[in-house]
Formats: structure tokens, C-alpha cells, sequence
């Protein structure tokens, strides 16, 4: 997962609007380096803030680059025509060449090779005796012509060369800081939220252990208290999502044992799941797969959390693992009213959410299972269960058995 | 969480809280001395490490995200001089800080938000474990599982429990550690040897191989916990 930076707090909100990353996020279109579009599923928030213009800054439209390869062409000719008086054919060559790399310095390959081929006619038809003529007279003028053309091919490419290194270079840099300063944002932006929530939800539970509350205002602690945790929540879903977009996950997969994950979704979800009868079954033996623990967890929990929600009070939840074939499959089942079957293709889009559902939660549980899923190579699907209600699966590759120690006692 | 003010607490122990919130502060301030804790607080790394430096502190609690240096390097630093208990806040989503910040010598930590019981609870597991020292109790006991560690027995309701001597490793560093989260690497290293620090598979097997033999419900486990990506705590409740 991400790798916080050693300065990230010294890049606070505050802070940042100084920093001369202003050009770089206003110009707020930021097409062309979508870099990672695999990963994840295509959410909504951009966070991408990459600086355009410097790289697009390098070169003119084609039509601009064209046009200036035959003004430099044209210029050196009616510079050249007069200067015959005084110096030779072959030292004009030596002009052309010179203008020639200047351009090259300028424009793209394309304008260059143009520049090149036509400056070498211009130079034998005009200059090389006989005058006003492509033809050749002698063998050292042959070689002067091949010569010319050559070098200024050669020129022109090696040019073109370096500047596709430099805005590669540049590109890449860019990227880099566009990735960090999107995970440092997130980070602030993580932290600043939070700082406040613990805020609320410490100092509601310090009022209730003052003691001597009336009911009425055991009420109003137990609001705070409960608003807070949603607000947390919904914190933590818009900070996934963004995690997700911007390309920020980095799965760290290790051994995972699905029992693990499974008990710590149920503890997180513990206080949605009153009044749901639970029921896990799990396979004999280990059930290992490489997984990034802390996103099989939220992801688990989403789903979990989507039964508990969307279900009438007391009707079972079933949670089962298993390993089959070369994956791990990991299912949450529910007997609510399962899903309308031309639903069962959007469920897990962002925003998502079924016509007659209830109030509150954003639309994006269920994309974030969907995106914090894929990350780590899984995959995930929604159908109705033969019991009626809604099952949702994942699956997570687990290649092999992992080596374990030999032991005799 | 309903008797924070009542909850019994060793009188007068210090505690320094470092983070740089101001609203954090007044709020663990606030906590803090109304279960008895003399608090003193920095708003920064520098300053919690002078601070530290100039008097003794029973217990720290430091905030990772500060504005100056990062936490981590505070921590490192403090435990050049100080054994004194420290209990890291974060925030959901720092799986890697936490692990770091535990591998270098952190007791506990608690994710923000939080509530006041809770950390209290962890606070005051901290400081017992402090006190309790490197003095080894020969005979350990949770739920109807006794641990002889002197005569290496293990027994379930007076029966005895066969352990092979890995699963017997890693049983007494959980119980040698109550309450304490190990992490992966922790374990690893401590059980199977500092070359064998990366191989979770070992750990997830050996500790379901645990649980089968002495949870009353393996899948749902009450002793050996898991702390999620993070590792494993024992507890004896």
C-alpha cells in the first residue's frame, strides 16, 4: 500500500497554496497521462495534477513545424543567392547544414527529413554548377550532394532523439510528482478530517462519563456518537474512491488467511449486524490466499455491510470461504429481495444505487469492493443465491500451496 | 467506557502527549487528568524529544503525523533513552506506519477516531506490562488452558495438550506477551529465525494449528487475535 512520505505533514492544506504547483493544477484539463487505467475501476475523483502545458510546450502544431522548415529553407537560399559573389558552393552547404540542425534543435522528425531533402535540391539546383540544374558533373560534387544529405539526416535524427529522452524524462518526473503530491493531498486530506471526528466522537464519550445524565441527554451523546462513526465512514469510502482513481493502491500481498479476514470484518461490522443472525462455514484446513489483508477486509466489510443494510431485521447472513481449483472464494449471502435481475450488471458501478433502496450511503460501497478487489488480482461478482437474496462473491488467485517448514516432534 | 472518570488508576503517573493538535491535546489533556495522569504536552517532535529528555515520563503517547519530523524518527530517537511505554495514534489506512512504528519498539497503538475507553484500556495495558518487567511468571492461565513454562506443559481442562515444540515456541511468546500486539516480523523472527522474516504462511498456519488445539471455537477466536495486516495480540481475558 502507499508509503507515506518522511515530510508528508510539513504539506498541509495551508501550506500548499504557496507552493508553485498552482500552474500545474489549474490547467485542469489532464488527458493524455492517464497512466494506470487498469487498475481499479474508473471512479470519480480526479486526482491527478499533472502540468500539461511544460510538455506540450515542446513542440508547435505540425503545420507551424512544416511551415517553418520552408521559411528556413526559403531564407537560406535568398541569403545564399548574393553571397555567391564571395564564397563558394561548398561553404553555403556548410550554412544549410547549420540551419538545418538549428531546426531540428525546434521542430519534430517529420519537419526535419523535409527540411533536409528539400534544402539538399535547393542546394544542387541553384548553387552546384551547372547552375539551375539537378544535374551532377563531376564525382567530387556527387559526393558533396550525398554527403550533405546524409549529415543532415543524421542530424535531424539524432536531434529528434535527444528530445524524445528529454520529454520522456520529463514525463516520467512529472508523473512521479503528480503520484506523490496526489498521495500527499490524500494523506492531509485523511488527516485533516479525522483530527475533527476524533474530536466530536471523544468528547460526546467524555460527557457521558461525566455521569448523571438524563435520558434525554444520553440521547443526544448517543447522536453525536453515532453521527460521528458515519461520518467517519463516509470519509473513509470517499478516500478509498480516491485511492482507487488516482491510481494510489499499492496491494501489499502477503499470506492471508481467510478465517483472519473474515473475523475481522464481522468485528467491524458488528454494530450493523445486530439483529441479523450470522453464520460462517468455512473449509477444512487452511484457506490461504495472497492478499492485501486491510483491503480483503474493507472490501469484505462493504459487502457485508450492504447485506446488513438492505435486508428486513432477522433474516440470516451467510458468509462462507473455500478454496477451489487454483482460487479462494469468498461469498457473503443474503434472504433479502435479492437483485432485480438488469441490476446485476451495475451494482458495483460508482454511484450505483437500486431504484427502491434506502436512504443514506453514497452509492460507492460497492465500487470500492469492486476496485480494492481488482487491485490485488481478484475478481468479483453479484447474481441471486437459490435461496433467494443476493450473493456476492469474490475470488482471489491462490496459486499454490505456500511452502511450509518441515517439522518433527 | 461508561466509568472512565471511576476507572481505577495507579495515582500520579506522567504522561506526555505529543501532537501537534491543538484540539487533540485539550481533549487527551482533559482524559488523561481526569483518570489521575499529571500531563505534560509538545506540539512537536522537537519539542516532545526535549521535553522527554529533560524529566522521566511513566507513559508517551505520540501522534506518527507531526509536523516537523516524522513520528517514527521521534520514536527511534526516544528509545535511545527512554523505556517508558509509548502508545502511537494514527489514522485508518497507515497499515505500514503502524507495523514500522511497532517493529521500533512502540507498545501499542490506537486509531483514530477512538474513544476514551478504549485508549485508556490500551494505556493502562502498556504501563502493567512496564511494571510487570522482564519477571517471568513460571505458570500462566486463560480460560480453562494452563502454561506450565517451566515444566513445558500445556494443559485444556486439566487434560494435557500434545504441541509440537514450534507451536510450543510461538505459544509462549504469546502468553509471555499479553495483551502486547506482536507483529509478523516480530514473530517470525523470535520463532522461526531473523532468515524467515517475511514468510507469513508459517505464521497464519501455526496460529490456526493453535487455535484448533486450545480456542473453544477456532474460527472465531478469543485468544490469539489478529491485529488486521498488522499481526497477532494474545489475550488472556
Amino acid at each position: 500500500m502507499e508509503h507515506v512520505e518522511p515530510q508528508r505533514r510539513s504539506f498541509r492544506f495551508r501550506e500548499l497554496r504557496g507552493v508553485p504547483l498552482d500552474a500545474s493544477t489549474s490547467g485542469a484539463k489532464l488527458p493524455t497521462l492517464q497512466q494506470s487505467k487498469k487498475r481499479g475501476s474508473s471512479l470519480f475523483l480526479s486526482m491527478r495534477l499533472t502540468d500539461n502545458h511544460r510538455i506540450k510546450a515542446f513542440l508547435a502544431p505540425p503545420a507551424r513545424q512544416y511551415g517553418a522548415a520552408l521559411a528556413v529553407v526559403s531564407l537560406v537560399t535568398v541569403i545564399g543567392y548574393p553571397l555567391q559573389r564571395w564564397v563558394n558552393y561548398q561553404t553555403l552547404a556548410l550554412i544549410y547544414l547549420l540551419a538545418e540542425v538549428l531546426l531540428a534543435l525546434v521542430v519534430g522528425r517529420g519537419a526535419t527529413l523535409l527540411a533536409a531533402v528539400l534544402s539538399a535540391a535547393v542546394w544542387d539546383y541553384v548553387f552546384v554548377p551547372p547552375m539551375y540544374s539537378f544535374h551532377i558533373e563531376d564525382l567530387y560534387d556527387g559526393t558533396m550532394v550525398i554527403t550533405y544529405c546524409v549529415v543532415a539526416l543524421v542530424a535531424g535524427e539524432l536531434t529528434a532523439r535527444l528530445r524524445t529522452y528529454q520529454e520522456t524524462e520529463l514525463r516520467t518526473k512529472l508523473l512521479s510528482e503528480s503520484e506523490k503530491l496526489g498521495r500527499t493531498l490524500l494523506n492531509s486530506v485523511s488527516h485533516e478530517f479525522r483530527t475533527p471526528i476524533s474530536a466530536i466522537v471523544g468528547a460526546a464519550g467524555n460527557l457521558r462519563a461525566q455521569g448523571e445524565l438524563s435520558p434525554a441527554q444520553e440521547r443526544f451523546i448517543a447522536e453525536i456518537e453515532s453521527a460521528g462513526a458515519r461520518l467517519n465512514r463516509i470519509v473513509q469510502s470517499l478516500l478509498s474512491a480516491a485511492r482507487i482513481q488516482g491510481g494510489q493502491l499499492q496491494p501489499r500481498l502477503d499470506w492471508c488467511e481467510a478465517r483472519d479476514v473474515i473475523n475481522a470484518s464481522l468485528r467491524e461490522c458488528a454494530e450493523l449486524l445486530k439483529g441479523h443472525p450470522v453464520e460462517t462455514k468455512i473449509a477444512a484446513g487452511p484457506q490461504l490466499a495472497r492478499m492485501d489483508f486491510f483491503l480483503m477486509q474493507q472490501a469484505l466489510s462493504n459487502l457485508i455491510a450492504n447485506a446488513a443494510i438492505h435486508t428486513p431485521p432477522q433474516t440470516p447472513i451467510e458468509i462462507s470461504a473455500r478454496l477451489e481449483g487454483k482460487e479462494l472464494l469468498v461469498q457473503v449471502a443474503d434472504r433479502g429481495p435479492g437483485l432485480p435481475a438488469p441490476e446485476l450488471e451495475h451494482v458495483f458501478d460508482v454511484f450505483h444505487r437500486l431504484p427502491n433502496s434506502k436512504p443514506g450511503g453514497v452509492g460507492l460501497g460497492l465500487a470500492i469492493v469492486k476496485g480494492f478487489v481488482e487491485v490485488q488480482g481478484g475478481r468479483v461478482s453479484a447474481t441471486n443465491g437459490a435461496n433467494g437474496g443476493a450473493l456476492f462473491t469474490i475470488w482471489m488467485p491462490a496459486p499454490d500451496n505456500p511452502e511450509l517448514p518441515e517439522e518433527t516432534s | 467506557m461508561n466509568n472512565v472518570t471511576n476507572a481505577v488508576s495507579t495515582p500520579d503517573l506522567s504522561a506526555l502527549v505529543i501532537d501537534d493538535e491543538p484540539q487533540i491535546q485539550r481533549l487527551l489533556s482533559t482524559v488523561l487528568e481526569a483518570n489521575h495522569y499529571r500531563v505534560t504536552t509538545a506540539s512537536s517532535g522537537q519539542e516532545g524529544l526535549s521535553t522527554s529528555a529533560r524529566q522521566r515520563h511513566d507513559l508517551i503517547i505520540l501522534d506518527l503525523g507531526l509536523p516537523d519530523i516524522t513520528g517514527l524518527a521521534v520514536l527511534k530517537r526516544l528509545r535511545e533513552w527512554t523505556q517508558a511505554p509509548v502508545v502511537v495514534l494514527t489514522v485508518q489506512d497507515s497499515e505500514p506506519d503502524k507495523i514500522e512504528a511497532l517493529d521500533a519498539g512502540a507498545d501499542d497503538y490506537v486509531t483514530k477516531p477512538f474513544s476514551s475507553g478504549e485508549l485508556l484500556a490500551r494505556l493502562r495495558a502498556a504501563v502493567r506490562r512496564a511494571d510487570r518487567g522482564k519477571a517471568e511468571e513460571p505458570v500462566l492461565k486463560f480460560g480453562n488452558i494452563t502454561v506450565n513454562l517451566t515444566a513445558r506443559l500445556v494443559t485444556r481442562e486439566n487434560q494435557a495438550v500434545r504441541l509440537t515444540s514450534t507451536e510450543y515456541a510461538l505459544l509462549r511468546l504469546f502468553v509471555q506477551h499479553v495483551g502486547k500486539v506482536l507483529t509478523h516480523r516480530q514473530v517470525l523472527r523470535e520463532v522461526w529465525g531473523p532468515e524467515h522474516e517475511q514468510k507469513t504462511q508459517y505464521l497464519r498456519v501455526y496460529v490456526q494449528r493453535l487455535r484448533d488445539k486450545l480456542e473453544p471455537n477456532p474460527d472465531s477466536p478469543v485468544f490469539f487475535l489478529t491485529e488486521s495486516g498488522i499481526g497477532y495480540r494474545f489475550s488472556a481475558s
